[in-house]
């Protein structure tokens, strides 16, 4: 390099830190990261990919095996497997994305306030969580989707709203720990408002292990989705989702034609696990104790 | 009109056993106190003797179980126990400061030194950034923060004991406070520094006019550096009055006692260390609090102790005060 380090403006060294930083990730942390980049790529220009129209159907070419012309074969209906599969990562970040932000914006808030507030409020609020989380959550998620309509909004608000549990606990176990800091009593005394030292002080004090489970839970929305679609709920046949591929394609296992149920399975699988390494390498990088032992 | 004017306070630590019985700690007997602007007023006694308490009550700080039961504390007229969580925010850092022990833990980890000087003038007034860092440079430099420009974008973990404390001083002078509680502004920093950050907070007290308490286990930074003294013992205050006259002449057998445990003086073998412990505070005794640790106390003692003004305007609360 010929210009050093310094000569750089804050920001700019900021992003070559940031950027060096990743270069020390773990090789599955890599890996993670890797894979959802290429999920996220598949996802935005999945137009790009495809070789055929997802929903369109070839009435003479139902069941075709993997070929030149369908690389991963057709379905029962006559539709390319392979481009339903790239189209399928749409859902996939579509779904998982939107209940992620969704399970934040809830569950944080209600983590800083009960943590910091304490007492009745504290454990009614605590209460209500658990009794969501008593549930088997896939049972819940079945029987709200199914009583509240079968649309893809409907999907994301319920997986959203069953997953905030995690982060209230998760942030408030930490605002339990820090509401009688030091910090926090100075802020007291400095004549801050509640709302400001929830915000200002506990909320980025707190973030870093709900930060690092947003890729662990967006796995878990992914799987969920996807397990309801092949339930049958929520997200229906036609659809290039997943989870319905691999029911529709399950029908068609034991008569050999292997490729309709396999190839979104085999999606689904990378997905989920990169979304997981993922999360392990968001970790890394937010705790320091864990970075230095590497 | 006094600044501050403290009269009758009364701090319990109330609990519910596990038969749920009701006990209470009765932590700040009747606590008396005035100061005026400009004043600094030492607040000693050993732990456990309500100096902190004392402060957090001022300030509506306390946190359950500990209560105010009764008395009152005016600032500049107002009754400040009566006055609202959001009103007490109001007078909390803007007119009141406050200067905490443990200074490295008591700023943000995760904000920046000027960021958190910069918040906290932003929050009492309507300032636009431009002007509160300004004022937050000015007050870096008045707190002899060398480079101020350049620590402004310092974290916490990148400054030394001595320099956080420092930071928290300008933090609490921002809003230029007419009240300054520093609750043992130099445990834990070396010597050097306690000294350098003191002899600061004396210079910036006459400056501004603050009235100020300094609460302390240490005698020596009272009889350096404060006008005023009260030795506080199992939430009374004992003796309360200028430092000259009872440093010079103490009238209550605690003073003595806690004068003549200064290791300076247990050093030259003038000096006793004091026996026994502080009474327990859900069981005090009848009468004068100390009677156990006293070393003249008699029957006299099993009767509440009056207080009594001396000539030198000290006041002690001791049977043999004039003795």
């Amino acid at each position: 390099m010929s210009t050093s380090l310094t000569d750089n403006p804050a920001w700019a060294r900021r992003i070559i830190n940031r950027v060096r930083g990743l270069s020390r990730l773990s090789p599955t942390a890599a890996a993670g990261v890797l894979i959802i980049l290429c999920f996220g790529v598949l996802a935005i220009f999945a137009e790009l990919f495809m070789t055929h129209d997802p929903v369109s159907s070839y009435p003479d070419r139902i069941l075709q095996g993997p070929s030149v012309e369908h690389w991963f074969g057709t379905d029962g209906n006559g539709m390319d497997v392979f481009s339903r599969v790239i189209y399928g990562a749409k859902f996939g970040f579509g779904i998982a994305i939107p209940a992620v932000v969704i399970a934040v914006v809830i569950g944080i808030p209600v983590g800083l306030i009960a943590g910091y507030r304490g007492g009745a409020l504290d454990e009614t609020l605590m209460r209500i969580f658990d009794g969501l989380r008593v549930f088997p959550s896939i049972i819940l998620a079945l029987a709200v989707v199914a009583a509240t309509g079968q649309s893809l909004l409907n999907v994301v608000l319920v997986l959203g709203f069953l997953d905030s549990p995690v982060f209230a606990r998760l942030v408030r176990a930490e605002v339990l720990a820090l509401r009688s800091s030091n910090f926090v009593e100075s802020a007291i005394a400095a004549g801050n408002p509640t709302w400001r030292i929830l915000f200002f002080h506990l909320l980025p004090n707190t973030i870093q292990g709900a930060m690092a489970q947003t890729a662990v839970r967006a796995a878990w929305a992914v799987r969920i989705s996807a397990t309801l679609a092949f339930l049958g709920i929520g997200i229906q046949a036609p659809t290039p989702e997943w989870g319905a591929m691999i029911r529709q394609g399950a029908e068609f296992m034991v008569t050999g034609q292997w490729w309709v149920a396999i190839f979104p399975g085999i999606a689904l699988i990378f997905l989920v696990f990169g979304l997981n390494l993922l999360g392990d390498g968001i970790q890394d990088i937010l705790d320091p104790r864990r970075r230095a032992s590497k | 009109m006094n600044l501050l004017n403290i009269t009758d306070l009364q701090t319990h630590f109330v609990f519910h056993d596990i038969d749920n019985q009701r006990r209470e700690a009765r932590a700040l007997n009747k606590v008396n106190l005035t100061l005026d602007k400009g004043e600094i007023l030492g607040i000693v006694g050993e732990t456990g003797a309500g100096k902190s308490l004392t402060a957090q009550s001022i300030c509506g700080l306390l946190r359950p179980p500990a209560k105010v039961v009764g008395g009152s504390v005016l600032f500049l007229g107002k009754e400040l126990l009566s006055l609202s969580e959001e009103e007490l925010n109001n007078i909390r850092g803007a007119e009141i400061g406050m200067v905490v022990q443990n200074p490295k833990s008591s700023l943000d980890p995760l904000t920046r030194i000027g960021d958190q000087l910069v918040r906290i003038h932003q929050t009492h007034t309507e300032s636009s950034v431009p002007v509160a860092r300004a004022k937050a440079s000015a007050m870096m430099n008045a707190v002899g923060i060398p480079d101020p420009e350049k620590r402004f974008s310092a974290w916490p973990h990148e400054l030394s004991g001595g320099m956080a404390q420092r930071v928290l001083i300008a933090m609490a002078l921002m809003n230029e406070p007419k009240l300054l509680i520093a609750d043992e502004p130099t445990t834990g920093l070396d010597v050097t520094v306690q000294a350098q950050i003191l002899e600061l907070l004396k210079d910036l007290v006459h400056r501004f006019e603050m009235g100020t308490i300094i609460i302390t286990h240490d005698l020596g930074i009272v009889a350096h550096y404060c006008d005023k003294v009260a030795v506080m013992f199992a939430g009374e205050i004992v003796e309360y009055g200028a430092v000259t006259h009872i440093f010079r002449r103490p009238g209550h057998p605690y003073t003595k006692q806690l004068l003549a445990s200064t290791p300076e003086k247990l050093k030259l073998s003038e000096g006793s260390s004091l026996g026994g412990q502080p009474p327990d505070l859900f069981n005090l005794p009848q009468g004068c609090l100390s009677q156990d640790r006293c070393p003249i106390a008699s029957n006299q003692c099993k009767t509440p102790p009056p207080v009594i003004t001396l000539e030198t305007g000290q006041t002690v609360r001791c049977h043999f005060a004039r003795q």
